[in-house]
């Protein structure tokens, strides 16, 4: 059994031996087919996966092969992707190729082939292409489902700006399917009648969330829909590598942006090194360290690989690694050896390498900015040697240090701080002095100024100051005045003195100052002039002294008027014979005062010249108190002597004098001005400072002016002021004077000598009328009992008449004017002739406001027979007034209603005989016997009779 | 008419109805549930618009009304009117219950969703909110004497995670969860007004209103 197996097997394999060598020989080559061509997809990626195997192929045998791939769309005769794929074949090899699809897999029926070619350079005659496999369809939309409506790709992960192709499959024909993108409706291409295709081209990252698009039908409830994410993944930037003590390399990168990816779908970094072949994670997003190793490798090439779910983007650094050396800061850094004027410095570095040496930089600092730079090389240890400085200061130094081969970065600055020590002051103080003389006694008050501390050079503990008077010059007094002071005050006996004041710190004192004072305190009369400062000053000059002037001193007050004055001078050399004087101190509207001095060899200062001066003038800031003398009546004097002109804020260059009057026209030597209530006057210019009296001439007597003084400095006048009211007397008043007063005392003169002979003057003017009742014949006739005798007096007698003189006076009329004057007699007494008409009424009643006395009829217009009661005719002279007022009334009575009655002006009239109102139409009262209001008195019936008074004139009449 | 009023004044202490004292009952815890409802309804407004607009459109448009799908685990709100009023307060008490119980669930996973601190934060605050109604609701129970349901091993509710359930649906889910929350809260204004007007004692008291003119 078992020989007839080995004989089978060894025919077989001779058949085929046989075979192959027929085709090799009969020239029918042996195609190597792809077999077993499967197909799957991956939905999430879009892929279809192929596999497939090749055959015919002898054992152990490998041969290169090419394989021609087709896919179509739909349809097999719609190709849309042709690809030759090489690869290197064995026998039942499973071989595998992917393709994406950019259209979702879901959305249309793809279909695949394939044929291969053996593309070996062993066996050329095998190069052709085998038979096409039979289509492999691939058909995702039969297992969907059953849902109406579907969307894809599903939930797609695409990058910022790529192109993406969107379809939806409906199940239905007859809905309609709209589709939206973040709300906006989107167009497709029909790709086939259930089946529609959007292509978004670069689609932009919109929200984490995701851009949403769907799809819904117009009938029905369906709505379906996927998210795009959408992410950014920037470049990686900045991608560097250093190290600091060659063990270590930091390698730090900008990491891109990668948003639109959840967190564990975002970029992981791969540092890996090609020489080296290591690869190490990145724990950190933007930094790395890589060890290294310690076979000293120099050159490094790195690729730092960034990748995200989408993609990854690298970058690559090739560098040696001493070239990348970034020093640590140097150590040990000290400050030794410090004097007034130098220190050294020392520090050490950190090792970069058996034979590196690096480069130190140090910089020295004072006052803030740097005054000295200075590069070394350094092995291990560094020292400098700092020149040059400042005693007395505050100084820092700092270092820092590179690789001097290969400079890549500095390292980090070292700083210390240090102060040099003190010198003796190099400069002597400068003094100044003011002497005064005190009850015989010299006081010299000395002044210095403190030295600036490059001068000082250290802190300056106390001042020396040494007198020598210059009468014995071996006498010397010392006097040691501790700092801060910067003044002393001496009182000498005489002023024949030399002074010296040094300064002295901890380390020396510094040269002496001189000043001499003399006996001659120098206050020599000199002409005060005026200077005219500016915003930068004063601008003084002197004259230059003949002789030895060892140079010049100029000093002023900057509180001038205060006690303490704030002396300040300024030193100036021999050749100088101007300067300018400036100070923050100066104030507006502030004199100041300058006293220029020379210096004598002696060092003896004498008063050259004074200036006085404001920096900027004001106008005046108040207005003289002005005195009024000598009014007459065409002229007054002002005087103003009190004002101090000298206090104002300016020089006063004169005054003007306004003076306000009735006159048009102003007087000569004034002219118009507008004041600032726009009121206008007369102005008058007084150009003299000095003159402090004004004589205003030329005025009107008896006239009213008004006058107001102020001064003026260069920038204008001072404050307007209120004016001061005078008048101008009469011309004549005073000639009255003189007449009335002496005959004032002529009348008095003349009372009193009446008084003292008053008895004398009663006799002779105006003697005594006896009394005939105390004169002594009335004895005589009481005596003799005769009773019929008596005297007769006045009273007794009875007047049978009186006659009253109608008498005109002035312009007064009476209406009875046109008619001659006659006497008009009023008849007291009862007699038969005056009788001449019915009585009267007899009322002096105004019954318009006495009605009650009217009601009560106590005033009477009662009806008196003529004889029991006297008559008293009042009359007016007119005679038709009272006749057409009579008519009036007799009318309206008629004519008033009754109940309108008592709102008439009649009832003004309303009388006892005629005041009943009810009875009133009816009843009229009788004229005659009450008239009108007019005369408000009784009215005699007979109007035109002849007796009547005129008591009331033309005005009184007229209501 | 002073002197009448005075009277009456003067016999209120008599009136036993004004003179009300011991256990209030459920009504104040009842009103406190509403107002709580209330405004819980007044802060679901700013967060759902907050998330929505998360969401992207069409979720933030006010007109988009999708079909409930995927949604059908969350408890309904809706009901028919009568079937509403001819529940009793102990089904409706704990209908209202376990519709927070869940919703409060789907809230929190929202919750571990949203990307942003800001909503992480707005969330977590309104699910505070919401589990303080959900012990008011139990509270009110508990007065009138109701046990509280027992969740059913097993039924408590998750989000759907994986690729099964795509992030469009995931999106609608949260939509309708906003939505349903929203209605809750409506109806849950309204079983509670219900309640306190059932719960209300007759009105027996005479309210005075005195106004001292001429005083």
């Amino acid at each position: 059994m078992a020989l007839f197996s080995a004989f089978q097997t060894t025919f077989l394999l001779a058949l085929l031996s046989l075979k192959t060598y027929q085709s090799e020989v009969l020239s029918e080559p042996l195609s190597l087919a792809p077999e077993s061509l499967e197909v799957s997809i991956d939905s999430a990626r879009q892929c279809l996966h192929l596999q497939w195997s090749v055959h015919n192929l002898a054992y152990h045998q490998e041969l290169k092969m090419v394989f021609q791939i087709e896919i179509s769309r739909i349809k097999t005769s719609n190709v849309i992707w042709v690809e030759n794929y090489s690869t290197t074949v064995k026998r039942n090899q499973v071989l595998r190729w992917s393709w994406e699809s950019k259209l979702p897999l879901e959305c249309a029926k793809h279909s695949v082939r394939m044929r291969g070619a053996v593309d070996d350079a062993q066996v050329p005659e095998l190069r052709f292409w085998s038979n096409w496999t039979s289509w492999e369809e691939v058909d995702v939309q039969s297992s969907l489902g059953h849902d109406p409506l579907f969307v894809f790709p599903k939930d797609k992960l695409v990058e910022e700006g790529s192109n993406v192709t969107i379809c939806y499959v409906s199940r239905s024909h007859q809905n309609n399917i709209s589709c939206y993108l973040e709300g906006v409706r989107m167009h497709g291409e029909q790709l086939d009648p259930n089946v529609c295709v959007f292509h978004l081209k670069n689609v932009p990252f919109i929200r984490e969330t995701g851009t949403n698009i769907y799809c819904k039908a117009d009938r029905g409830d369906v709505i379906k829909g996927i998210v795009l994410f959408v992410s950014i993944f920037e470049e990686t930037k900045d991608f560097s590598c250093e190290t600091r003590d060659l063990k270590t390399l930091n390698c730090t990168w900008a990491p891109g942006s990668d948003a639109g990816l959840l967190t564990q779908l975002s970029q992981s970094y791969t540092l890996f090194e090609s020489f080296s072949g290591k690869k190490t994670l990145c724990k950190h997003k933007s930094w790395c360290n890589w060890q290294v190793p310690p076979d000293s490798q120099e050159m490094y090439n790195f690729t730092l690989t960034a990748e995200n779910y989408l993609r990854k983007r690298s970058v690559h650094l090739l560098f040696n690694l001493t070239h990348r050396v970034h020093p640590m800061a140097p150590f040990n850094v000290f400050v030794k050896n410090v004097s007034a004027t130098n220190a050294t410095m020392t520090w050490k570095v950190h090792s970069v390498g058996n034979y590196s040496t690096l480069l130190c930089q140090i910089e020295l600092y004072g006052e803030g900015k740097v005054i000295q730079k200075q590069n070394v090389s350094v092995k291990v240890n560094g020292k400098h040697l700092m020149k040059k400085l400042e005693p007395s200061t505050e100084y820092a130094a700092q270092v820092r240090c590179a690789n001097a081969n290969h400079f890549w970065k500095w390292s980090e600055w070292t700083r210390r701080n240090f102060t040099t020590a003190e010198a003796a002051p190099s400069e002597a103080p400068d003094v100044w002095r003011n002497v005064k003389s005190v009850q015989g006694h010299c006081v010299v008050t000395l002044f210095w100024k403190p030295l600036s501390k490059l001068q000082a050079n250290g802190k300056i503990l106390f001042y020396n100051v040494v007198l020598e008077n210059l009468d014995r010059p071996s006498t010397l007094k010392l006097l040691s005045i501790p700092a801060p002071a910067n003044g002393t005050e001496l009182t000498l006996d005489q002023c024949s003195y030399q002074i010296r004041v040094t300064a002295n710190n901890s380390v020396g004192t510094s040269p002496a100052s001189v000043i001499a004072v003399s006996g001659d305190p120098g206050n020599k009369e000199v002409e005060e002039e005026r200077v005219r400062g500016t915003e930068d000053g004063f601008c003084l000059s002197w004259k230059p002294q003949p002789g030895d002037v060892t140079g010049y001193v100029v000093e002023w007050c900057e509180r001038p008027g205060d006690p303490l004055c704030d002396l300040q001078w300024k030193n100036l050399g021999p050749d100088t014979t101007s300067t300018v004087v400036s100070s923050d101190a100066f104030r507006p509207g502030v004199r100041y005062n300058f006293r220029i001095y020379g210096i004598s060899t002696e060092r003896i200062p004498y008063l050259l010249e004074k200036k006085t001066g404001y920096s900027q003038e004001l106008v005046p800031s108040d207005n003289p108190q002005v005195l009024m003398s000598n009014l007459t009546s065409y002229s007054f004097t002002l005087s103003w002597k009190d004002y101090a002109a000298e206090s104002q804020p300016g020089f006063v260059r004169g005054y003007s004098l306004y003076l306000k009057s009735k006159a048009a026209r102003c007087l000569p030597g004034s002219e118009k001005a507008v004041l600032s209530d726009d009121s206008i006057c007369c102005k008058y210019k007084i150009d003299n400072p000095k003159q402090k009296t004004f004589v205003v001439e030329n005025l009107q007597p008896a006239s009213f002016y008004e006058f107001f003084l102020t001064p003026y400095t260069s920038v204008g006048e001072g404050p307007q002021g209120a004016f001061t009211k005078v008048t101008t007397p009469d011309e004549y008043s005073h000639i009255l004077i003189r007449v009335i007063l002496p005959m004032i005392f002529s009348i008095l003169l003349i009372m009193i000598l009446c008084y003292l002979k008053s008895q004398w003057m009663k006799e002779k003017c105006y003697p005594d009328i006896p009394d005939p009742y105390k004169s002594s014949v009335l004895s005589l006739i009481k005596s003799k009992e005769n009773p019929r005798l008596t005297i007769m007096n006045v009273k007794d007698c009875i007047p049978d008449a009186i006659e009253v003189i109608n008498k005109q006076e002035g312009t007064r009329k009476s209406l009875t004017e046109t008619e001659p004057t006659k006497p008009t007699y009023l008849y007291l007494l009862p007699t038969e002739k005056s009788h001449s008409g019915p009585g009267p009424c007899i009322c002096f009643e105004n019954f318009t406001y006495n009605q009650a006395a009217s009601d009560s009829a106590s005033c009477g217009h009662v009806p008196v027979t003529p004889k029991a009661q006297p008559q008293l005719g009042l009359l007016t002279s007119s005679e038709n007034g009272p006749k057409a007022l009579g008519k009036n009334y007799v009318n309206s009575l008629g004519e008033i209603p009754a109940g309108e009655t008592n709102l008439n002006y009649v009832s003004q009239l309303a009388s006892p005989m005629c005041g009943d109102k009810s009875s009133l139409p009816t009843n009229p009262p009788e004229p005659a016997l009450c008239s009108e209001y007019k005369t408000q008195m009784a009215i005699p019936m007979g109007l035109a009779s002849p007796p009547s008074i005129t008591l009331l004139d033309e005005g009184e009449h007229d209501h | 008419m002073l002197a009448c009023l005075c009277a009456v004044l003067w016999h209120l202490p008599a009136v036993p109805a004004l003179n009300r004292t011991g256990d209030p009952g459920p009504g104040p815890s009842i009103q406190k549930t509403y107002d709580l409802t209330r405004y819980l309804e007044h802060q679901l407004r700013s967060l759902a618009g907050t998330y929505l607009n998360y969401l992207g459109p069409p979720f933030n448009e006010p007109d988009f009304n999708p079909p409930r799908l995927g949604a059908e685990t969350l408890p309904r709100a809706t009901v028919n009117l009568d079937v509403w009023r001819s529940l009793n307060d102990k089904l409706r008490l704990t209908q209202n219950y376990e519709a927070y119980s869940h919703l409060l669930c789907y809230l929190r996973g929202l919750d571990r969703q949203a990307a942003t601190a800001e909503l992480r934060r707005s969330l977590a605050h309104f699910c505070t909110s919401l589990q303080g109604l959900l012990g008011s609701i139990a509270g009110v129970m508990a007065a009138l004497g109701y046990p509280l349901p027992q969740p059913l091993p097993g039924t408590e509710p998750t989000r759907a995670p994986g690729p099964a359930h795509s992030d469009f649906l995931q999106k609608m889910d949260d939509f309708w969860l906003l939505k349903e929350l929203q209605t809750w809260l409506w109806r849950s204004a309204k079983d509670f007004n219900r309640l306190k007007k059932k719960t209300q004692p007759p009105p027996a008291a005479v309210t005075l209103h005195l106004e001292a003119h001429g005083f």
